[in-house]
């Protein structure tokens, strides 16, 4: 089932890249995180299963949630609010939320008003992304 | 009234024609003169290229449907030849003032031949003069305009230049990124420091930033919210933000100021802020051992 504005593929074990695409309407933010919650949970789920099958013991680690930011030119209140819920929720789950390719705009525009820490980590990319073992 | 114009325009071409030895002669020697010799912008043989490119084109618009319509494209073209002929000359060197003062010159000369000729009547004198001087009113705007866009663009050039020698951003690394900062920051070279900086992490794909301060001498509080920016925009693009070298004044200035250093590297010089950023990217460098 496809999410309305989003593309979600998994990338590895238990890894998940999340493309968001031009239709993405951030105001119907609830139908939007339930909907990648249970896609996560989903697909963790089955992951889980066939581990377990295969070695008979399950894994633990918290997966990864990958916040493609490559089309988003720049990163307003309302945009930020929307990534600092969705990180806060799949947290939730046990997934942790990286944002990677920020523009150098966005970056910019985020610093300005950005008062506290935001629930997400920030990454230059996926091979970029190092602190998780940490 | 047109008409007039046109027949006008035409017998002043025809003019421009029979006397075109004298004409470009004259026109040639004021050139030398303010261009050539010791002035050294323009060589003998492009001032002679010069006017005889300047008579063709005048000839051309005089004979064409309007020589009015100053969207024609012989208007255009006689336009043209003035830019690029200003550009040249203030490219080497020359002042628009000289570049003014033979424009007028040739229209002086232009109407110097128009009186030698016995067979020009009155009204024929009058719509040439008008011609002429709307024209050349136009040409001295060209010279103008050639001359604003040149000094616009020597000082987009050397604003570029003070930019790039004021954020010296160097890749000491595979994806490590330095930037020295020295003088005064202001809040205006804090955000050129940081677009600057910004567009190169993405462009070098920089893990690791490392910004020393032993060079700056004082800051105060909107700055350091800018230098806190900044770290935070570095760390938002995914790379880790290293500040080294902070003067003890500027450390009391930042506590004074209440500046939050918690989510900030701090190492005390450059080389220990360089070994923070290979540790964190797991690069060893070891002496080799004679």
């Amino acid at each position: 089932m496809a999410i309305p504005g989003l593309h979600l593929t998994q990338i590895g074990s238990s890894d998940f890249l999340l493309e968001p695409l031009r239709n993405l309407n951030i105001r119907d933010q609830d139908r939007l995180l339930e909907n990648i919650t249970s896609r996560l949970q989903q697909a963790r789920a089955y992951d889980s299963a066939r581990a377990s099958a295969r070695s008979g013991s399950e894994s633990f680690r918290a997966s990864r949630l990958y916040y493609d930011l490559a089309e988003q030119a720049l990163i307003d209140p309302v945009y930020y609010a929307w990534l600092d819920t969705l990180a806060r929720t799949v947290r939730a789950i046990n997934v942790e939320m990286i944002c990677i390719h920020m523009r150098p705009t966005a970056a910019y525009a985020l610093a300005q008003f950005m008062r506290e820490l935001p629930a997400f980590e920030t990454a230059l990319d996926i091979s970029g992304w190092k602190r998780s073992g940490q | 009234m047109a008409q007039q114009l046109n027949t006008a325009g035409l017998k002043l071409a025809k003019l421009l024609k029979l006397q075109v030895g004298s004409i470009s002669e004259t026109i040639e020697k004021e050139g030398q003169t303010l261009f050539g010799g010791s002035n050294n912008l323009l060589g003998s043989d492009e001032i002679t290229d010069f006017c005889i490119e300047f008579l063709q084109l005048l000839v051309a618009l005089l004979e064409s449907k309007d020589p009015h319509d100053d969207a024609s494209p012989q208007f255009h073209a006689l336009e043209m030849y003035f830019n690029n002929l200003s550009k040249q000359i203030l490219v080497r060197g020359g002042r628009v003032e000289d570049l003014v003062r033979y424009i007028q010159f040739m229209q002086r000369t232009l109407i110097e031949a128009l009186s030698n000729d016995k067979r020009v009547t009155v009204e024929d004198a009058r719509a040439m003069l008008l011609f002429l001087s709307s024209l050349f009113n136009e040409l001295i705007l060209a010279v103008f305009q050639a001359y604003l866009d040149e000094k616009e663009r020597t000082v987009n050039a050397q604003e570029a230049e003070l930019r790039e020698t004021a954020t010296p951003i160097t890749e000491i690394w595979d994806g490590v990124l330095t930037l020295p900062i020295i003088g005064t920051l202001d809040s205006s070279r804090t955000m050129l420091v940081m677009e600057a900086l910004l567009n190169r992490i993405a462009k070098d794909h920089a893990s690791a930033v490392v910004i020393d301060l032993t060079g700056v001498k004082n800051i105060d509080s909107q700055v350091s919210h800018h230098l806190i920016q900044m770290v935070r925009a570095v760390q938002l693009m995914g790379s880790d933000a290293i500040i080294t070298g902070i003067r003890p004044e500027i450390a009391r200035a930042l506590i004074s100021l209440n500046i939050d250093l918690s989510n900030v590297t701090t190492r005390a010089s450059l080389s220990d802020g360089l070994k923070e950023a290979f540790r964190r990217m797991d690069i060893h460098v070891s002496g080799k051992v004679a």
